[in-house]
């Protein structure tokens, strides 16, 4: 927080990565709402979970607008989930050089696997 | 997790900070971190599993006709529970920051989240399980 300078005498403070992180936190939650009960429900509920197979899949995503859903239900869900583990772990991790090994491995981890989820949805067919 | 020598004192004692005495409020706290965490790791779970039709069709299948077993069909009401407890807490979670007043009404609030995730769970849960609850009454 800035306590010099012309900005220490503006009440609100500058919107730093945390703010942004908060707001992207209600923001993203509230989509995913929609986006990953809907997912559930067509997947679980509307059709028996065996039925979901490789042709329903297929079917599926022969419709470039399915693709756009799972995919921004992938990266919205990704996202939210990583800034969530990262709370987490600045609330239990408080080692300094535990926390950055930790966040290289979760955030290593899971690039790799967006990546390859969004490989995944992109190439098929 | 084990304290390691490595750390100062005041280090040492800060992880109890983690569980204040919120009553309601902490139990939500935990609830939401708990249920996320495990939606995220199914989410990790699940890219693999999906991806495999990349590789080949009759491999995801085989892989896939597991979830229809019924071990994976109570995790998946497990799933399905937490997911509705996140989405509906998160949406408290929005309300009291939007409107500051809710949180007169916070205890209202988790008990509105609890019920709301447990009267559309267990009749979700039941249609999950059902092949296999119908499957054990015919024989």
């Amino acid at each position: 927080m800035r306590t010099t300078g012309p900005d220490a005498r503006s009440r609100r403070p500058r919107p730093s990565f945390e703010t942004w992180s908060w707001f992207f936190m209600r923001v993203s939650g509230l989509v995913l709402v929609f986006l990953a009960l809907l997912h559930f429900a067509i997947t679980h509920i509307v059709n028996d979970v065996v039925e979901t197979d490789a042709t329903f899949v297929a079917e599926r995503w022969d419709n470039p607008l399915w693709r756009l859903f799972d995919w921004t239900l992938l990266a919205l869900a990704l996202l939210h989930g990583l800034n969530g583990l990262r709370w987490s772990i600045d609330d239990y991790v408080r080692s300094p050089a535990r926390r950055t090994s930790v966040k290289a491995v979760v955030y290593t981890f899971s690039g790799v696997l967006f990546a390859y989820g969004t490989f995944s949805i992109v190439t098929y067919g | 997790m084990s304290a390691g020598p490595d750390l100062a004192p005041a280090v040492r004692a800060a992880p109890a900070g983690t569980v204040y005495r919120g009553r309601s409020g902490q139990w939500a706290f935990i609830g939401h971190r708990i249920s996320g965490v495990l939606v995220f790791l199914f989410l990790l779970l699940h890219i693999v599993d999906v991806s495999l039709i990349n590789i080949d069709p009759h491999l995801y299948d085989e892989v896939h006709e597991l979830y229809g077993n019924v071990v994976l069909r109570l995790f998946e009401v497990g799933l399905l529970f937490a997911l509705v407890f996140h989405a509906l807490n998160g949406i408290r979670i929005v309300m009291v920051d939007l409107f500051p007043g809710a949180v007169r009404r916070e205890r209202r609030l988790l008990a509105a989240v609890v019920f709301l995730t447990l009267a559309t769970c267990i009749p979700g849960g039941y249609v999950i399980l059902l092949p296999f609850i119908e499957g054990t009454l015919t024989g």
